[in-house]
């Protein structure tokens, strides 16, 4: 009877602070006493994702698919996916989210605490690329965020052919742009300018990746979100930057003359988690096993242009996600990814130093 | 009283208990409170933020004690012109407003090639304290000059006259008897802009950059990143208390409370 009131109570809770759950009370019934919800059961997965087009071709790509498949599960759409407010719903014991896009690190740092332990039994993890699925989360594509530069800021072919360039500000003046989130590599890309081999990145050197970017401050922009940093490119601020394939693609089909350099190249996986205490865990799991599928993870690649976390994938990319694609025949260089493991045992700490660079 | 009742439940219950954790996360302590003055970067942003919050009061009453003077001295058409011209930024969105200026003072924008054309290139505004300051000042001028408004407004002219015919210079007049008449409405003024900028976040995250973090970007990393509740707690109970002892101290000069009163009921400042 415990877990049939404070469903109800998190339903209460729900509806009253967004609506947004208020048709579930009525269309779901609460889960059986058990406290195995059956996951045949008909089932109102919250999801939340990043809002914008990208939620959108999450709901194409994943979840209009699934409901097709699977009649009895539908989703409540919402944004954007805080780790914070999840800890607060934890916290108040009133859970109202079901699937949960988030960084990798995040899900380990508080697997079991914030986040549930996963079944990923179903899953063909051999198919996945490495760190696709952790104890608390299931990858639903991999992120890279290539060397880029507006091709207009230089004359032809004289743009920033490395990382290493990238650093030189004498041979390349102009404006640098950098996301200062960690998953955008703004700790990896000085340290392979400054010589370290890809294979030797991690643990990662936190105070010679910042001294190393003292050396650009000046004429960097350091943009707090993936969106500013778009918007920077869109307007011309900046002249070369790292920014994620899924932001270029916008760009580049905006008509924004952009050339993809392909030297060396961070990525890192990009995630699903179900917070603790969501009452469909089970439906979630079965939903997230549908994600990695090699024709699903094909199908957000198109649309978005990021990269499949399923390597059996075989998207059909357009002019533009194929300028963008990490795993396509566009990428000449050498790729990096991100060491989860390490981020989940250093994230706070490289948080801090490099809010603390930033700020300072 | 219901409201009271409902306010002290919306408001003061998660203060209190933003309060607790500061004080009892992971045990009771005050570690929470050691580390801002030991992290090297919180004291950094906090004196930031005080310097850019002085620097925004001190421009928004420069120019909203003569745009408030003018307001009191003009026609009734001209008036409502005035006060349209303030209120309507005042009711646009602020994002509308902040993006505004992110377009005005972003390189190549028209600010920047205004200054080309002086002959100074290469000054972006956009990312820096000084765009920042520019932009919140602009946000904030309603809120100086609508207390200024009803101050100045209260104030019997014909004290200047009685002054001026005692033999009064029109500069010692408006000093000896016009600037402290103005007092309450220019401290009104000052801690509402002062309180509001210290506790600043879209303008700053639009138009500053992280490099000139204010303290509620440090407020939201802490937040949202870190989840160090705790931490954000008590950094953000700091700033609640600096606020409060800075009212309690301009209090002093002026009847803050009773002149914050006049804004809301403006007849009142009619019969001083």
């Amino acid at each position: 009877m415990k877990s049939h009131s404070r469903f109800a109570l998190t339903t209460v809770a729900a509806a009253a602070a967004l609506g947004l759950l208020a048709g579930c009370g009525t269309s779901d019934p609460a889960p059986a006493d058990s406290g195995s919800a059956d996951a045949d059961a008909p089932a109102q997965l919250t999801f939340v994702g990043y809002g914008g087009e990208g939620q959108d071709a999450m709901i194409k790509a994943w979840q209009e698919p699934y409901t097709k498949a699977h009649p009895e599960v539908t989703f409540v759409n919402t944004s954007p996916p805080d780790v914070a407010q999840v800890k607060a719903q934890v916290e108040s014991g009133a859970v109202q989210w079901d699937v949960v896009a988030t960084a990798p690190y995040a899900a380990e740092q508080n697997c079991g605490t914030l986040f549930e332990k996963l079944d990923t039994s179903a899953i063909k993890t051999d198919d996945l690329v490495e760190g696709g699925v952790g104890k608390c989360y299931v990858g639903n594509w991999v992120l890279s965020s290539p060397l880029a530069y507006r091709t207009d800021a230089f004359p032809k072919g004289k743009g920033p052919k490395t990382v290493e360039d990238f650093f030189d500000v004498k041979k390349f003046p102009g404006q640098r742009g950098f996301v200062t989130n960690l998953q955008n590599g703004i700790l990896e890309y000085p340290l392979l300018a400054d010589g370290v081999k890809p294979d030797d990145l991690y643990p990662l050197d936190v105070d010679r990746a910042l001294d190393k970017l003292d050396t650009i401050r000046s004429s960097t922009t350091f943009s707090p979100n993936v969106g500013a940093l778009q918007q920077a490119v869109a307007a011309k601020q900046v002249d070369m930057f790292f920014l994620p394939d899924s932001r270029l693609v916008p760009l580049l089909r905006d008509g924004n003359d952009i050339t993809v350099v392909w030297d060396q190249t961070v990525a890192g996986v990009n995630v699903f988690a179900v917070p603790k205490g969501s009452t469909k865990k089970e439906a979630a799991e079965k939903f997230l096993v549908s994600v990695t599928e090699p024709k699903q993870a094909a199908r957000i690649a198109e649309l978005l242009g990021v990269a499949p976390i399923n390597n059996t994938a075989k998207p059909k990319l357009d002019e533009y996600t194929e300028q963008v694609a990490l795993y396509g025949s566009a990428n000449t260089g050498e790729t990096v990814l991100q060491d989860v493991d390490w981020y989940t045992k250093n994230f706070n700490d490289a948080s801090t130093k490099l809010t603390t660079w930033l700020a300072g | 009283m219901p409201a009271l009742a409902l306010l002290s439940v919306i408001l003061l219950v998660p203060l209190f208990s933003s309060l607790v954790r500061s004080l009892s996360s992971p045990t009771w302590t005050l570690d929470n409170y050691a580390h801002l003055f030991t992290d090297g970067v919180t004291l950094t942003v906090l004196g930031r933020t005080a310097t850019t919050a002085l620097i925004v009061t001190a421009v928004a009453l420069l120019l909203g004690y003569p745009y408030a003077y003018l307001l009191t001295r003009v026609g009734p058409r001209a008036r409502a012109v005035l006060l349209v011209v303030v209120l309507v930024p005042f009711w646009t969105s602020v994002m509308a407003r902040n993006f505004a200026w992110l377009v005005l003072l972003q390189r190549g924008g028209p600010v920047s090639e205004a200054f080309a054309f002086l002959g100074m290139p290469d000054v972006v505004l956009s990312g820096t304290t000084s765009g920042v300051t520019i932009a919140m000042s602009q946000v904030l001028l309603p809120f100086m000059v609508l207390p200024l408004y009803s101050s100045l407004g209260g104030i019997d002219r014909r004290l200047l006259l009685a002054a001026r015919g005692l033999g009064s210079s029109p500069i010692v007049a408006f000093w000896k008897i016009y600037w402290p008449l103005s007092r309450g409405g220019v401290v009104a003024g000052v801690i509402l802009v002062f309180t509001l900028s210290l506790g600043f976040y879209v303008t700053p995250a639009l138009i500053g950059s992280p490099q000139q973090s204010l303290v509620a970007q440090l407020l939201n990393q802490r937040t949202t990143q870190l989840l160090d509740f705790a931490g954000a707690s008590a950094l953000g109970i700091v700033v609640l208390v600096v606020t409060l002892l800075l009212v309690a101290w301009a209090n002093r000069f002026g009847g803050t409370i009773s002149a914050i009163g006049v804004v809301a009921t403006s007849g009142e400042g009619t019969k001083r």
